[in-house]
């Protein structure tokens, strides 16, 4: 009994792991200059910033939520951060305001959701554009430019040999994982996702994780901000757009289910670096600008066709 | 009735990777008689049932269908044969009226390419008509009763021309009233020469349906008997093997301390000044009808559904109650009757549906202490008998007695002494139920005091200490358990009779 | 709880028209006709330009202008919406940016039967189709793309003494005026054989993928000398992964529009040069021939604006 268990615990994720070493692999064979550390190291890099912001897509996701907002937020926690590092403010304190505007924008879907008893999908649409007005009027439709090195250290510095949004986004998964794992922040995420009626039920109180889960959505949209933003040296109000999506593909190339009640934290991780291996291969080949959207799609509609197709297997 | 066989199944075998679901299992079906199929959960019966819509197919034997030897390809193809078949749970599209229920997927057009309504609604309300019932075609399928609503599946599957019946439990969900009239229609369809084949856990209705019983155990037929030669016991004992003494292997605990009082409790609409109390160490039954308001005073007293008056005490202290989450932390467990939709998270597995409950018992700071959990959920699945291949199993994979029992070790994990059992036996087989019924026996042993609300009459006056009778919102009636008779319990259910 | 909807329904509703009414009053101040200007959108520095360049010449003609755009840039459809409005609206003349070539001809031909003149700023409308849909616009006014390409085509081969190897950021595939500078590059670059295009990749206008696209580039090309980017913001995306790989001021980049953030990059020396269009210049030219049109003057039909390289020498 014990490897099937493993197996209906982990399988999903070995589906889309061999996925992505397969593309890592036909990189390799097709491109001598993909399979080495600086560029590896690069693609950690450029998938930074989508796999943070994925990390609560998948925690909505789970909640069989969806949160259509994020790329907005993304903006306007970028600019409110960068004019307040340009107003002088010391840089913890800028980037406890970046997240705080994140934090908030994630709460007010929250509790749209909840109090207000609006489907995640409108309240979050809705929210996609008040952020990303609120973003165009902040800083009058122009990006905000020009931070102190020690700001920018965060995206441009190294720690250990390896590049600060890395180390940064380990550290987000392996919080998260343990969070989704090891709390009761996660088993009642998975629970409401499951069946909000049993949760509720059982005694869960339903609006409060639920109202937690979307302002940590939108909290990892503002780190995810600062991560662009010092990595820029610029903040725009319209940076982010399409980043929904790209971190719903993320997610659910990683195996979540937009039912909801299923995922997990480490699949995620892996459905962002095959978004972020592919771009960067389609790059290194020089694939003409037109076929690489088509190819892009056609492999998130592949993965996660395999992955059914896996799922369905098993059961 | 006559002796040609309009259907025989000769050496069925079905087999799954590891599992072998079906073995040399042989039935015959004579036209225009009720095949009573019979057998504990996971005996063989939906498999058996399955490979005759086509669902699965099998892996040896054969299929004679009036005389000739067929493959049942699939679903559609068992419906071009003739059979259909009615589950559990409806195959209806809620917003659809019964005639678009009835004739959907093969909606006749006319000339125009556009659906014929008309001549839709009018076969479909001869098709009724005809089955003796009174649905108007036009109605839609959401504001129809249970009963009509399985009434327009068999619509369906006669309007398909369906020679052969298969009937998945079908009173589970209805009253003793709804319960006559189906069997009337039963009854009319035999005279037509419909062969049915019925599966249900309620011996007691078999007797008054049946014509010849087929029992399996764990996979293999034990035998086909005319039902007029068996009795009740005689039935159990063919299905488990084991001489139960008793179906309600009831124990009576010390009554101890008042636990539960219920003052004037209303909700408009619904409920209407209540009183009850509840000791330790008693099983208070609640009968009544559905719809008398048994499950809303449930939801009342678990702070499902806002109540507009009334008081409730818990161990002689005045308390609000206006969450689950209230309900819990004062020590009441809520079983509820759908535990498909209410009671268990499918996705998840048996050990974080048995603690889901218990999540802050485990926590500290928001992180879970894994192994106290584990610890804690094995201990349930041991006590209770639950059959999983693991902890880690999840819960849909299930049968349906196992999944009971992993609702109710939620509350047992989570140490409720005030426990609402809303028909805590509703589809699982006759062995589980017993289960069920020794756990009752302990739990009041222990000094728990369990409100157990069921459409079993046999089942309260079995297992109860004291019954009290619902109808239309009030509390009608009150007695003690020993010395009461269905029939008493049916007065005041239907509100014959008057006062307690 | 639907008390709570309510309410935030309401301090949004108020919010939202407080915020519009504002933006509002500073429109409708003069007393004389009434120009409309439709941009490609007001998310991007160079319209903005555009729009103070309007409003001086609205100003200093006390003319009420109108100024609207889609939210994205390439969005052709809102663009129509808004001309219809427009022209319902009964503007004595339009001045349009077409977010397409083709797709806007419609919405041309809609305007001449209302008998409400169209100028055309920066992006040419597709003759043909405009000639087949018997449609005419008074006049154009804008710079060359093509001949911006070029330009910074010329610079790079200068620079590089005829030998070398460059790569290119392009905008969004079948995008009217980043094809147009792609084109006159390749052309500034086919004239000297000595020049190889090594990478040729688009990272759609935007900043974040200038950074991820040329960071791969240089990974697959760690050779490249050039690079020419088909709007600034990919060129200052780019300069971030160069300056991230170390290289800073080992790579010649060559931008487009020179907005504020490229000009900042061109005095610190990390980018080499960007191609000025003059937004302010066009915006202004656009109200003038709109006024000398309703007052029942004619306009040349092409007014071309200056376009140029600026480089750290001619930066002020």
């Amino acid at each position: 009994m014990v490897p099937k268990d493993f197996l209906s615990h982990y399988g999903r994720q070995f589906g889309t792991l061999i996925g992505l070493l397969v593309l890592m692999l036909v990189l390799w064979i097709l491109t001598p200059h993909f399979f080495t550390v600086p560029n590896l190291l690069n693609v950690a890099q450029q998938t930074s910033i989508n796999a943070i912001i994925a990390v609560g897509m998948t925690f909505v996701i789970i909640t069989a939520g969806i949160d259509l907002s994020v790329g907005s937020i993304v903006a306007f926690s970028g600019v409110v951060l960068a004019s307040v590092l340009q107003a002088g403010l010391p840089v913890p304190l800028a980037i406890a305001v970046g997240l705080g505007v994140g934090l908030l924008s994630g709460l007010v879907n929250g509790l749209l959701i909840t109090y207000g008893r609006l489907p995640p999908f409108i309240s979050t649409l809705g929210m996609m554009s008040v952020a990303r007005g609120a973003a165009l009027l902040y800083s009058q439709g122009r990006p905000i430019s020009g931070f102190s090195e020690s700001f920018r250290l965060l995206a441009t510095g190294e720690t250990f040999h390896i590049p600060n949004p890395v180390i940064i986004m380990v550290l987000v998964y392996a919080a998260a994982h343990f969070v989704l794992t090891r709390t009761k922040l996660g088993r009642y995420t998975y629970a409401i996702g499951g069946n909000e009626e049993a949760a509720s039920l059982s005694g869960v109180n339903v609006r409060l994780y639920k109202a937690m889960v979307y302002g940590l959505s939108g909290l990892l949209s503002g780190l995810g901000a600062i991560i662009l933003t010092a990595r820029l040296n610029s903040a725009q109000p319209i940076a982010g757009v399409m980043y929904e999506l790209d971190a719903i593909a993320a997610t659910v190339i990683g195996g979540t289910s937009l039912m909801g009640g299923e995922g997990r934290i480490v699949g995620t991780l892996i459905g962002a670096f095959i978004m972020g291996v592919l771009r960067n291969g389609l790059n290194l080949l020089g694939v003409s600008s037109f076929v690489q959207q088509t190819v892009i799609g056609s492999v998130i509609i592949m993965a996660v066709l395999i992955d059914m197709a896996l799922k369905k297997q098993r059961t | 009735m006559n002796n040609v066989p309009m259907l025989e199944m000769q050496h069925i075998r079905k087999t799954f990777p590891g599992v072998v679901a079906l073995d040399d299992v042989n039935l015959t079906l004579r036209k225009g008689e009720v095949h009573i199929l019979l057998g504990e959960n996971g005996a063989g019966k939906s498999t058996l049932v399955k490979i005759l819509s086509g669902a699965y197919q099998k892996t040896e034997g054969k299929i004679i269908l009036n005389g000739q030897e067929v493959e049942i390809r699939g679903p559609r193809h068992a419906q071009e044969l003739g059979i259909g078949i009615i589950y559990q749970e409806f195959n209806l599209v809620f917003q659809l009226s019964a005639a678009e229920n009835i004739f959907l997927g093969r909606e006749r057009t006319n000339k125009l390419g556009l659906i014929d309504r008309k001549q839709i609604f009018e076969s479909s309300q001869k098709i009724l008509d005809n089955l003796g019932v009174k649905i108007d075609a036009f109605s839609l399928v959401k504001d129809l009763g249970v009963a009509q609503q399985q009434m327009v599946e068999v619509a369906k599957a006669l309007s398909l021309d369906a020679k052969l019946l298969i009937m998945d439990e079908p009173t589970s969900a209805l009253t003793d009233l709804e319960i006559k009239e189906l069997f009337a229609t039963i009854r009319r369809l035999k005279k037509r020469g419909v062969t049915i084949i019925y599966i249900s856990h309620r011996l007691e209705e078999l007797f008054e349906i049946g014509d010849r019983v087929s029992v399996l155990r764990d996979g293999k037929q034990v035998g086909t008997y005319p039902i007029a030669d068996m009795t009740q016991t005689d039935l159990i004992r063919l299905m488990v093997d084991r001489d139960l003494k008793t179906q309600f292997p009831k124990q009576y605990a010390k009554r101890g301390e008042e636990l539960l009082r219920v003052e004037g409790l209303s909700r408009k609409g619904v409920l209407d000044n209540i009183n009850l109390q509840l000791h330790r160490g008693e099983v208070l039954g609640i009968a009544g009808l559905l719809g008398s308001g048994r499950t809303e005073l449930a939801r009342a007293l678990f702070g499902v559904d806002k109540i507009d008056a009334g008081k409730i005490f818990i161990r002689g202290k005045r308390q609000k109650i206006t969450s689950p989450r209230d309900a819990i932390m004062l020590g009441l467990g809520f079983l509820t009757e759908d535990r498909k939709s209410q009671g268990l998270i499918m996705t998840l597995s048996v050990k974080e549906n048995v603690c889901l409950p218990s999540v802050e018992r485990f926590s500290r700071w928001g992180i879970m202490d894994l192994k106290a959990e584990d610890q804690a959920a094995h201990q349930s699945v041991q006590e209770l008998r639950i059959k999983t291949p693991g902890l880690s199993q999840k819960v849909v994979y299930l049968s349906g007695g196992n999944q009971q029992k992993v609702v109710m070790s939620k509350w047992l994990c989570r140490q409720a002494d005030i426990l609402i059992f809303d028909e805590p036996t509703r589809g699982i087989d006759v062995g589980a139920k017993v289960e069920i019924y020794k756990l009752m026996n302990r739990l009041t042993a222990e000094g728990t005091g369990i409100i157990m609300i069921s459409s079993e009459l046999p089942e309260i006056l079995g297992m109860s200490d004291r019954i009290a009778v619902m109808h239309q919102g009030q509390l009608t009636a009150e007695f003690p358990a020993q010395g009461a008779t269905q029939e008493k319990i049916m007065g005041y259910a239907l509100g014959v009779s008057n006062g307690a | 709880m639907k008390k709570f909807s309510l309410i935030i329904l309401l301090v949004a509703g108020a919010s939202f028209l407080a915020v519009t009414g504002c933006q509002r009053g500073n429109n409708q101040a003069a007393a004389g006709p009434t120009i409309a200007l439709v941009m490609k959108t007001l998310n991007n520095p160079f319209f903005i330009d555009m729009q103070l360049g309007a409003e001086a010449a609205a100003k200093a003609l006390q003319v009420n202008l109108v100024v609207q755009a889609a939210e994205r840039e390439v969005d052709v459809e809102k663009q129509m919406q808004i001309i219809e409005n427009l022209i319902q609206r009964k503007v004595q003349a339009i001045c349009i940016t077409p977010s397409g070539s083709r797709e806007i001809v419609p919405a041309i031909v809609k305007a001449n039967r209302a008998g409400i003149p169209v100028l055309i700023l920066d992006t040419r409308v597709d003759e043909v189709a405009l000639a087949e849909a018997g449609g005419q616009v008074a006049t154009f006014i804008g710079s060359d793309n093509f001949e911006g390409g070029r330009i910074a085509g010329e610079y790079i081969v200068n620079r590089l003494g005829g030998l070398g190897k460059v790569a290119i950021l392009e905008g969004i595939p079948g995008h009217e005026t980043g094809d147009a500078r792609l084109g006159g590059f390749r052309q500034a670059i086919e004239n000297s054989p000595g020049i190889e295009i090594i990478a040729s990749q688009t990272a759609n206008w935007e900043r974040d993928q200038g950074y991820n696209v040329f960071q791969n580039i240089l990974q697959s090309h760690p050779e490249v000398q050039a690079l020419f980017a088909c709007n600034d913001m990919m060129a200052l995306g780019a300069i971030e992964a160069i300056a991230a790989a170390g290289k800073t001021g080992e790579i010649i980049v060559v931008g487009f529009d020179a907005v504020a953030d490229g000009r900042e990059a061109i005095g610190r020396g990390t980018m080499d040069g960007s191609i000025v269009q003059h937004p302010f210049e066009m915006g202004k030219l656009a109200v003038e021939q709109a006024y000398q049109l309703i007052n029942g003057q004619s306009s040349p039909a092409y007014i071309p604006v200056n376009i140029e390289l600026i480089t750290k020498e001619n930066l002020n």
